[in-house]
């Protein structure tokens, strides 16, 4: 191999700039998570529209744990479509992992999915809506294939949670310090109380089914007026989750993004910018 | 092969180059050993190869790159896979699936490899390593050895004809960075595979290597024969440092060879002078272990061991992986399990006087800067503010308050929760496995600051499977095996005589029980 | 295919796991079945079908045993649907089983908790307990019979990312429970006195998450750089039709099975009757169409996303007979349930709590159907860990 000197002026020049760890969500992909997040909802909101019709409120929970996985996928398409670069799949994964990881180490009290929630919000909060979007779907489905819980809960909570995360991405980006925090531990108790209505919604309608000819009192009744089955809707909420689990929920998010939220979020912020 | 020409490169926020105008070629089929300091800028110049840096770590590179000729420049990393195969030093942490066989063939699932192909490719890899049998096993299942030749096998796969590993062994024990030694011999012997590996235990690769480059302080490299460059870059094994003071020409890299050229200094020079004696364990004085027994679950690791180690002496242990070392020394602290036996230090009860250094220091790190977690270390132990950094000082005089302690190098870390662990001052210090990461000019400052321990009246007990240092840092050698001591003495009756823990120079110098450089040259007479 | 009949059904038997796809369908086809009924001999056949098929063809890897706890989900759920209505009332009637005290009403419009428990009210309970516990039990089938890795593996090229996120994720998950027993190890070496209180919880907790989650970081930094110096990373630029595509054809589909779920759940859009007959069968639901055509704009979307990718698959799962057997008797056992359904008999899959349940032929045909993986397919292969148990004939 012969050597040859090129004179110093003529050598390429590679001047990269330091990368950020997130996804776009900008253009079709924007378009794409504001149509699928409203039709979503609406779907979910399925026991206050639905017409008397005999079967329907029978087959609308199935029909709804088919499609709405499939809008979920065809979501994380669009979000992917670009190509996520390795170092942002490297994070979500390692997230994903960490949130099913910490969930028996914060041990008694904290029931579930508290833990995901307040990595989350902060992932959500440091690295964008896109993302949080991401991880609020891979963390659920990553912790069900390690437990083997994949169930017709999953795409349900899956959209929940992506909600909380892309929710926390779009806190105002300008707030820092304590003004951050305070966003932050706002977020974590409404979308603590969020979430859990929304699950309550997936399974109102099939623990509290209405029994023929005479329903009880917070059955959802398949073609009452939308007031009607939200004041049902709302009982049954109270009493089964929002009174309960849900409050508990939303003060380990609070303490959780006390204590820990600020050293997290360096952590996080050290990690999104890479040297 | 490779060639790399008028090569420069500073990281963002830099204010200096890391590399400053590299020119490098290398040869087909050449074993080339990169040496240099911590943070030299070793990694810079191997992942400068396949354009990592900066596609991935950012910053500004100016310099021609050609590969076979051609100008890989500017080409990203993926483009490069199959000319350029990169392993890296914790080989769990690049691993992304999770199997054996899996991990094979992702390189060649990303390059649409055609799956017939593929799986020949695999079978070929799995019997070129040797690893057949482990096909289908989890990866966090094996061995620190068997992993890293995974690691290797998954980029061999892709056939590159440059292979690049930036550190392969600093995170093995000694057997397992054989196997992998030889496992890069064979590549360039056989397959005609050229390797740049770079290196803290040179001692370990310099038999196998045709040339050195070295990475300089001021970010210039230099290549070359091994003799005439390794000093340069700080780090001799010590079968050359001999050769070099004694001035032996050629220098002898190997132990064959040195021992050759010293016939004559073993007929001429008469034994080393006798040792002082280890002092006797005085009672309700130092540490006393009794019948520590350890099991986890049905395996004993630690079965039954007596231990007196009095104060002001630095004890090693030493025996393979799995031999109970460990779990011995979090026995001894009492954060680790204990079936049986009793740790007493200075008669009293064990828990609280003793402080143990992890194998790896950064878990016990949690706040954002150095002086953050001294203050936290002062306010735990109840001294007044500002001594734990004080002591933190004494140890390493230039690390800076404010920064994070993650970006620390390996060796200030050390010190760091080493000072940390002293802020009460305990009487017993335990280390595990301190010397791992730790380049020649580290190793050095922890044989002094252990020194220094000891002086203070410190008990120091380390786990270490590096005998070159426990040569130089300790005066007595306790052997593992199974869980029971199966040696214990001063340090040059258990080392020198055997074949397997001897350091160079004892094997040198055998049967006379010289153990360490500085030792042998003071005996001949020589100025050291 | 060389060899006679034999020769072939011989080959058929080689032990080998099955394509997850193929299990993933049977399972939902007999969930999409079971829940379509509250006839309990039904609910109880399809759960023993489902029983005998994962206690036959199940794996040894650590998911198979993830099936008890299905089991026990299950039976959870029929509780839960029971005590729903012995403790907030509803489906009066019947019997009084026993007589409660009914407590004071809470809410506006007569919430009250407790009352007399009548057998109607039981017995809906645990009718529908019943559909509920024996779907999860058909999806816990496909959790214990499918490999999740393989399942991963065979994600369309649109999700290959998502798909690495969560391969990647299993792979750390393993690393980091190590890493979190390390650090919660290594905190105790701190001398940290015995303390109470928020602040010292706070330290706690902080001790342990904050190394964990540099460690993690860290580590994901060092893999990101395996991945690209191993070829990871997608061919560059997609070109500005090819996302115009995907978009809409992403967008259109959402809507389209948006509004095509509306359209069937409220029957918005007039029947449609494609046969000279009054018969149900003969008359379908135009949203049903509406989906349909969401289904396609998703498949044609996926393709889109997934076309500019490159890449193979070591050893890939092939859809072979053993594979479309399995996956097709799962949807039969749903169409059979479905043309039930929609024909005159279709008072048995609803039976009222007042009289005994009863099956017809056809009825008895679903679970039958759903029945055949368990002797068409492959026994699987097993990975060794169990393999004397196993062979001795012992799946726990």
């Amino acid at each position: 191999m012969s050597r040859q000197t090129p004179a110093p002026q003529d050598l390429p020049v590679l001047d990269v700039g330091v990368g950020t760890v997130g996804v776009r969500l900008r253009g079709w992909s924007a378009l794409v998570v504001a149509v699928a997040s409203a039709v979503a909802l609406a779907l979910l909101l399925w026991p206050f529209w639905l017409p008397a019709r005999s079967g329907a409120a029978a087959d609308a929970p199935w029909l709804l744990a088919l499609l709405l996985p499939l809008v979920v996928l065809l979501v994380l398409a669009q979000l992917t479509e670009h190509g996520l670069d390795s170092r942002t799949l490297a994070v979500l994964g390692v997230l994903s992992a960490l949130n099913a990881a910490l969930r028996p180490t914060l041990g008694a009290g904290t029931a579930g999915v508290e833990s995901v929630f307040f990595t989350l919000v902060l992932a959500g909060r440091v690295f964008g809506p896109a993302f949080g979007f991401l991880l609020g779907c891979t963390s659920l489905f990553a912790s069900a294939l390690l437990t083997a819980g994949v169930g017709p809960w999953l795409p349900f909570q899956m959209v929940a949670a992506a909600w909380v995360g892309m929710g926390a991405g779009l806190l105002p980006r300008r707030a820092r310090g304590r003004a951050e925090l305070a966003w932050l531990v706002g977020y974590g108790v409404v979308s603590a109380y969020a979430f859990g209505l929304l699950m309550s919604l997936w399974s109102w309608p099939l623990v509290a089914q209405a029994a023929p000819g005479a329903p009880g009192p917070l059955d959802h009744l398949p073609g009452a007026p939308a007031a009607e089955n939200l004041r049902r809707f709302a009982a049954y909420a109270l009493i089964t989750s929002t009174a309960g689990w849900d409050t508990g929920r939303a003060v380990t998010n609070t303490v959780a993004l006390l204590l820990l939220g600020p050293a997290v979020l360096a952590v996080l912020r050290r990690a999104g910018r890479v040297r | 092969m490779l060639s790399i020409q008028h090569l420069t490169v500073r990281y963002p926020g830099a204010e200096r180059d890391t590399l400053s105008d590299v020119c490098l070629e290398l040869p087909e089929g050449e074993l080339a050993l990169v040496v240099g300091r911590t943070g030299s800028g070793k990694s810079t110049l191997l992942g400068s190869v396949n354009n990592l840096v900066p596609r991935f770590t950012a910053g500004r590179r100016v310099g021609r790159i050609l590969l076979d000729g051609a100008d890989v420049t500017l080409a990203s990393p993926r483009e490069l896979a199959d000319r350029v195969g990169r392993v890296g030093q914790d080989p769990l942490a690049g691993f992304v699936t999770d199997t054996v066989e899996e991990e094979l063939a992702y390189g060649m699932e990303q390059l649409g490899v055609a799956p017939e192909r593929m799986r020949v490719r695999v079978e070929e890899t799995l019997d070129l390593l040797g690893i057949a049998h482990l096909r289908s096993r989890a990866l966090t299942t094996l061995s620190g050895g068997e992993q890293q030749r995974v690691a290797i096998g998954s980029v061999l796969t892709l056939q590159p004809r440059l292979l690049v590993l930036d550190e392969p062994t600093s995170a093995l024990d000694p057997v397992a960075a054989e196997e992998v030694v030889a496992l890069l011999r064979r590549l360039v012997h056989d397959l005609g595979t050229t390797v740049l590996v770079a290196e803290h235990r040179v001692e370990r690769v310099v038999e196998a290597c045709d040339r050195v480059v070295a990475v300089l302080p001021d970010g210039r490299v230099r290549d070359g024969a091994p003799a005439d460059l390794l000093p340069e870059a700080g780090s001799v094994p010590p079968v050359l440092e001999l050769g070099r003071r004694l001035g032996w020409a050629p220098v002898p890299l190997h132990v064959r060879d040195a021992r050759r050229r010293a016939a004559g200094l073993r007929s001429r020079l008469g034994p080393p002078p006798a040792d002082p004696p280890l002092p006797a364990p005085v009672a309700d004085q130092g540490l006393d272990a009794r019948g520590v027994l350890v099991r986890h679950g049905r395996q004993v690791a630690v079965a039954g061991v007596d231990l007196a180690v009095p104060r002001g002496q630095v004890c090693a242990l030493v025996g393979r992986n799995g031999s109970g070392k460990s779990s011995l020394l979090w026995a001894l602290h009492g954060a680790g399990p204990r079936q049986a036996g009793t740790v007493r230090v200075d008669g009293r009860p064990g828990r609280g006087q003793v402080a143990l250094v992890p194998q790896t220091p950064a878990d016990l790190l949690y706040l954002e800067t150095v002086a953050e977690e001294c203050a936290d270390a002062d306010e735990q132990a109840g001294l007044p503010a500002g001594s734990t950094l004080a002591a933190l000082a004494e140890l390493v005089p230039d690390v800076d308050p404010g920064q994070h302690p993650r970006d620390l190098s390996e060796g200030q870390k050390l010190a760091l929760v080493l000072a940390l662990q002293l802020a009460g001052s305990p009487p017993v210090v335990l280390l595990d496995e301190p010397t791992r990461g730790l380049d020649a000019a580290a190793k050095a400052t922890l044989t002094r600051q252990v020194a220094e321990l000891a002086r203070r009246g410190h008990v120091v007990v380390l786990a270490s499977h590096d005998v070159e240092f426990v040569a130089r840092t300790c005066s007595r050698v306790v052997v593992l095996a199974d869980g029971e001591v199966v040696g214990d003495g001063p340090v040059r009756d258990v080392l020198a005589d055997s074949p397997l823990l001897a350091t160079q120079v004892a094997r040198v110098m055998s049967p006379l029980r010289y153990l360490t450089v500085a030792e042998l040259l003071t005996a001949a007479g020589s100025p050291s | 295919m060389p060899g006679t009949l034999r020769d072939r059904w011989s080959l058929a038997r080689v032990p080998r796991s099955l394509h997850p796809a193929a299990w993933w369908g049977w399972s939902l086809g007999t969930a999409a079945a079971a829940s379509q009924t509250t006839n309990p001999l039904l609910l109880v056949l399809l759960v023993a079908v489902v029983v005998a098929v994962v206690s036959l063809r199940r794996g040894d890897g650590p998911w198979a045993s993830s099936f008890r706890l299905y089991l026990l989900l299950a039976v959870f759920l029929v509780v839960v649907r029971v005590l729903y209505r012995v403790l907030l009332g509803g489906g009066e009637g019947g019997a009084v089983l026993l007589p409660l005290p009914e407590l004071p009403a809470l809410w506006p419009g007569g919430l009250r908790l407790l009352g007399d428990v009548t057998s109607d009210a039981v017995l809906q309970g645990l009718q529908d307990g019943l559909r509920l516990g024996a779907v999860v039990v058909c999806v816990g089938a496909a959790n214990a019979l499918a490999n999740p890795k393989r399942l991963l593996a065979a994600v369309p090229g649109a999700l290959y990312e998502v798909g690495a996120v969560l391969v990647v994720a299993v792979t750390v998950f393993a690393q980091l429970a190590d890493s979190v027993l390390r650090v919660r190890r290594a905190r105790l070496l701190r001398a940290t006195p015995a303390g109470r209180g928020v602040r010292h919880r706070h330290r706690v907790v902080r001790a342990v998450v904050v190394p964990v989650l540099t460690d993690a970081l860290d580590r994901s930094l060092q893999l990101a750089a395996s991945m690209d110096a191993r070829g990871y990373g997608r061919q560059a630029g997609t070109s500005r039709g090819r996302r115009l595509v995907t978009g809409t054809l992403l967008v259109t589909s959402v809507v389209l099975l948006g509004y095509g779920a509306f359209a069937v759940l409220s029957a918005a859009l007039p029947t449609w009757r494609w046969y000279p007959a009054e018969a149900a069968w003969a008359q379908l639901d135009p949203g049903l169409l509406v989906l349909l055509a969401g289904l396609a704009a998703a498949a044609l979307g996926f393709r889109s996303a997934g076309r500019a990718v490159v890449r193979t698959r070591h050893r890939p799962d092939r859809m072979r007979a053993a594979e479309w057997t399995t996956l097709l008797s799962g949807l039969a056992c749903f169409a059979v349930v479905q043309l039930v359904a929609r024909g005159p008999e279709a008072g048995v899959l609803l039976p009222g709590v007042r009289a005994w349940p009863s099956l017809t032929p056809a009825l008895v045909l679903a679970p039958v159907l759903a029945l055949l993986p368990a002797l068409l397919t492959p026994p699987p292969a097993l990975t060794g860990a169990q393999l004397p148990r196993a062979a001795a004939g012992g799946l726990s």
